[in-house]
């Protein structure tokens, strides 16, 4: 064979090389060999993503990255400022929502489908997915595509103080107890720690709340059903993975269901805690009042997922002087989730998309997620199955950390929070009517009936 | 030296008209280029004017006949958005809670500001003044948010301070944030706290300046205390506290923060207040017309609040 490089044996290399990279490499190709400076609006806070942004631009430099730093005292606040931002013609580039808000931006048409990407980018993207639980994807799907690659989750579970854990004489108990167990719990830490704490404490909103007690007792605020689709994502990339099977192309919510006779009893169970005195008086919003009352020792138990223990930490509990558990057993254990990821806004021109499906390629990376502090400080809940060591719990000194996933792996029952297009004003609704039956002014079955109501008026303006 | 000026015989351009009309040395145009720097004067505040306010006030109403959910455009629909709105149970409790709050609010708000400014009057010429006028001050410089946030944990009814201290008394726990009796009690006190200072300093500004003359002729025909007050001091501080009461009355009208921040609205609707039912309806419920009705239904009010004002201070407005 000559050692020359014929003419046509350049032709056919050349084509062969194109082949090979694939179409995955245009959009790169595409953004290098323009050479365009590109500018992205990123809703991110800016010292969180530092060490993200400038491993990127050693990719990429001539994509810059401006941050959106968007705050709210929950996902659907956050929505409503994206929105507010949209409003007046400065949307982001690349946002962040949750579950709250995965659907409203993916039904409006703000947020771009990410199937066909991932598929092209399937040799970058195989090991992200191998590492990611299929709930989760599923999670970010509406309508049968996909619109973000998830980042973080977190799962309801309990928390315990150690502290008045042991005061009680009681130890954390195991992964199968109940509803009963959780009762008497409650009891015998209430009215110890100085006479003054409770057993246990909620916040009223969406997440969290007492969604997971509806959850466990069979039922949900929505009707559910899986949409159609999503088998793309499926066969590429789950082939084989038992924990995808029977899976759709997303969540759907056709009907409230806010009154059923289930509803209705997991209320009454809540609003009994309340009465009894075995929880304090329960506020609509995030959970930071919560965190004070459980790091100073007035809560015996409270409702949180992966990212309380480190916040905990940061709020001055020691590493182990705090430990976590499953979500106690009722008719069921199905456990219930919130997950977030980066979205693209459509429309915004084929080098901005280009350019943002890159950066949220390689944010997708594990050692680029790593270089989130609060990704590596246990303040989150990562999806990769491959961070939730019992080395990373461990740093908050939680020994049950492995929970968080196994509501995943464990349970395949395990799902989203009810989150349809109009879930914003449907969270309004829930916690209004929740608002009521907790501070004793309805009881559970009217507030539940109000709650109905409204939200089949809400269904009928959507429709 | 002779100068040759050639540029004279060319066609001389449109602008040097102007220039020369401008620029005219004559009675005319002095005034012209006084009427000009006059407007070039008021340029800034007349374009921030039209951008920040005539703007969005005319875009507010040619939204309210508009239903626009940000992702589609505005879709015109009639009187739809003010029908509905007049039909709306909780616009109808949103209106009756911010009337409540306002009423309790800007009472609390004119009297004790009012006879605080009177006392730290009595001792303006002492150095205890320069500390209570700060004192009383401090409040009005935080944030509402940060005071929300703050107060919402004094008043929490299981943890919360100030029940700690009730107790102490005997009094069993208030629900100062959960209940629909005493919430907007509540809000309105963390209102008050924080807004006392302006409204003190506006009166105490008042009662500085009232002439010294009358008073003290006063003092000389014998009045003196309560009479000195209801006839020569509360005449004279009529235009102060026309206008403390207005502008407090404007600023209540549109109460967002504390109820926002402590209560969400709750329970229930018991605190959700007009400009709460506003944002909400907007930015919750992407209904930006619908939001933008009740955002005139609402200037309409404070339109005649304050028309309503003027009206009846011709009564007891005394203007020297």
């Amino acid at each position: 064979m000559s050692g020359k490089l014929s003419r046509r044996n350049l032709l056919k290399l050349t084509a062969v090389s194109a082949a090979a990279l694939g179409a995955n490499l245009v959009p790169v190709m595409r953004i290098f060999a323009q050479g365009n400076p590109v500018t992205l609006r990123f809703q991110e806070n800016a010292e969180n993503y530092a060490a993200v942004v400038a491993a990127f631009n050693e990719q990429f430099p001539n994509i810059t990255i401006e941050f959106v730093n968007v705050t709210g005292v929950d996902h659907a606040e956050i929505a409503s400022k994206i929105l507010s931002q949209l409003a007046a013609g400065q949307p982001v580039n690349i946002g962040y929502a949750a579950t709250e808000a995965t659907q409203l931006y993916a039904g409006e048409g703000l947020a771009m489908p990410l199937t066909q990407r991932a598929l092209a980018d399937q040799a970058t993207l195989a090991e992200y997915f191998a590492d990611v639980s299929p709930t989760l994807i599923e999670g970010m799907m509406y309508e049968g595509d996909l619109y973000q690659l998830p980042r973080d989750f977190n799962a309801a579970h309990i928390y315990f103080n150690k502290a008045l854990l042991a005061e009680a004489g009681l130890e954390v108990p195991g992964d199968e107890w109940t509803k009963d167990d959780f009762v008497e719990y409650a009891r015998a830490m209430t009215g110890i720690g100085g006479g003054d704490s409770f057993g246990y404490g909620w916040t009223n909103r969406l997440w969290g709340s007492w969604t997971p007690w509806f959850f466990v007792n069979d039922t949900n605020l929505l009707a559910e059903e899986r949409a159609p689709g999503g088998e793309a994502i499926w066969d590429t990339f789950y082939a084989g993975d038992p924990l995808a099977e029977g899976r759709g192309g997303g969540w759907r919510w056709p009907a409230p269901q806010a009154n059923n006779p289930k509803m209705v009893e997991a209320l009454d169970f809540v609003v009994s805690l309340t009465t009894d005195g075995l929880t304090p008086a329960v506020e609509i919003g995030g959970g930071d009042r919560l965190q004070g009352f459980f790091t100073s020792g007035k809560l015996g138990m409270t409702i949180a997922g992966g990212f309380w223990a480190g916040a905990l930490i940061n709020a001055g509990m020691e590493p182990g002087s705090f430990e976590v558990q499953f979500w106690p057993k009722w008719v069921s254990q199905r456990h219930q989730f919130g997950t977030g990821g980066a979205w693209i806004l459509q429309g915004a021109g084929t080098e901005a998309e280009d350019a943002s499906w890159e950066f949220v390629k390689f944010n997708a990376a594990r050692d680029i997620m790593l270089l989130i502090p609060w990704m590596a400080n246990a303040s989150t809940t990562p999806v990769r199955r491959s961070i939730n060591t019992p080395e990373y719990w461990g740093q908050t000194g939680l020994e049950n950390g492995h929970v968080f996933y196994d509501a995943l792996d464990q349970r395949p029952d395990t799902a989203p929070i009810p989150a349809p297009v109009f879930s914003i004003e449907m969270t309004n609704i829930y916690t209004r009517y929740t608002s009521l039956a907790t501070s004793g002014e309805q009881t559970p079955q009217a507030a539940l009936d109000g709650m109905q109501a409204e939200l089949e008026q809400l269904y009928a303006r959507n429709a | 030296m002779l100068i040759h000026r050639t540029g004279a015989q060319k066609p001389k351009p449109a602008s040097n008209w102007l220039r020369r009309w401008l620029a005219a040395d004559t009675i005319d145009g002095i005034k012209r280029q006084r009427a000009l720097l006059g407007y070039l004067f008021l340029a800034p505040t007349i374009l921030g004017l039209l951008i920040f306010i005539i703007g969005p006030m005319l875009y507010t109403f040619f939204l309210s006949f508009h239903k626009w959910n940000v992702f589609r455009p505005p879709e015109f629909v009639g009187l739809d958005n003010f029908v509905r709105l007049f039909a709306d149970a909780r616009v109808g409790i949103s209106y009756r809670n911010t009337f409540i709050l306002v009423v309790m609010t800007v009472l609390l708000l004119e009297v004790m500001a009012f006879l605080l400014a009177l006392a730290v009057n009595r001792i303006a010429r002492t150095r205890l003044a320069y500390l209570y006028r700060t004192a009383y001050f401090l409040p009005v410089l935080l944030s509402g948010a940060a005071v929300s946030v703050t107060l919402g944990y004094l008043f929490h009814k299981d943890f919360g301070v100030i029940n700690y201290y009730l107790g102490l008394l005997g009094i069993d726990k208030i629900p100062w944030l959960t209940s629909s009796d005493v919430v907007l009690i509540t809000i309105s006190l963390t209102t008050v706290w924080r807004n006392l200072g302006f409204t003190f300093i506006i009166y105490l500004g008042g009662l500085t300046s009232l002439p010294t003359e009358v008073l003290e002729a006063a003092e000389v025909d014998g009045a003196t205390g309560w009479r000195k007050l209801r006839s020569i001091i509360l005449p004279l501080m009529s235009p102060t506290i026309l206008f403390a009461t207005i502008t407090d009355m404007i600023k209540m009208l549109q109460f967002f923060d504390e109820p926002f921040i402590m209560t969400r609205g709750g329970p229930g609707d018991a605190s959700r207040t007009v400009v709460m039912m506003m944002y909400e309806s907007g930015f919750g419920n992407l209904e930006f017309g619908y939001a933008s009705a009740i955002a005139l239904t609402l200037f309409a009010v404070i339109l005649a609040v304050t028309g309503f004002q003027f009206y009846a201070s011709r009564r007891f407005v005394f203007y020297q």
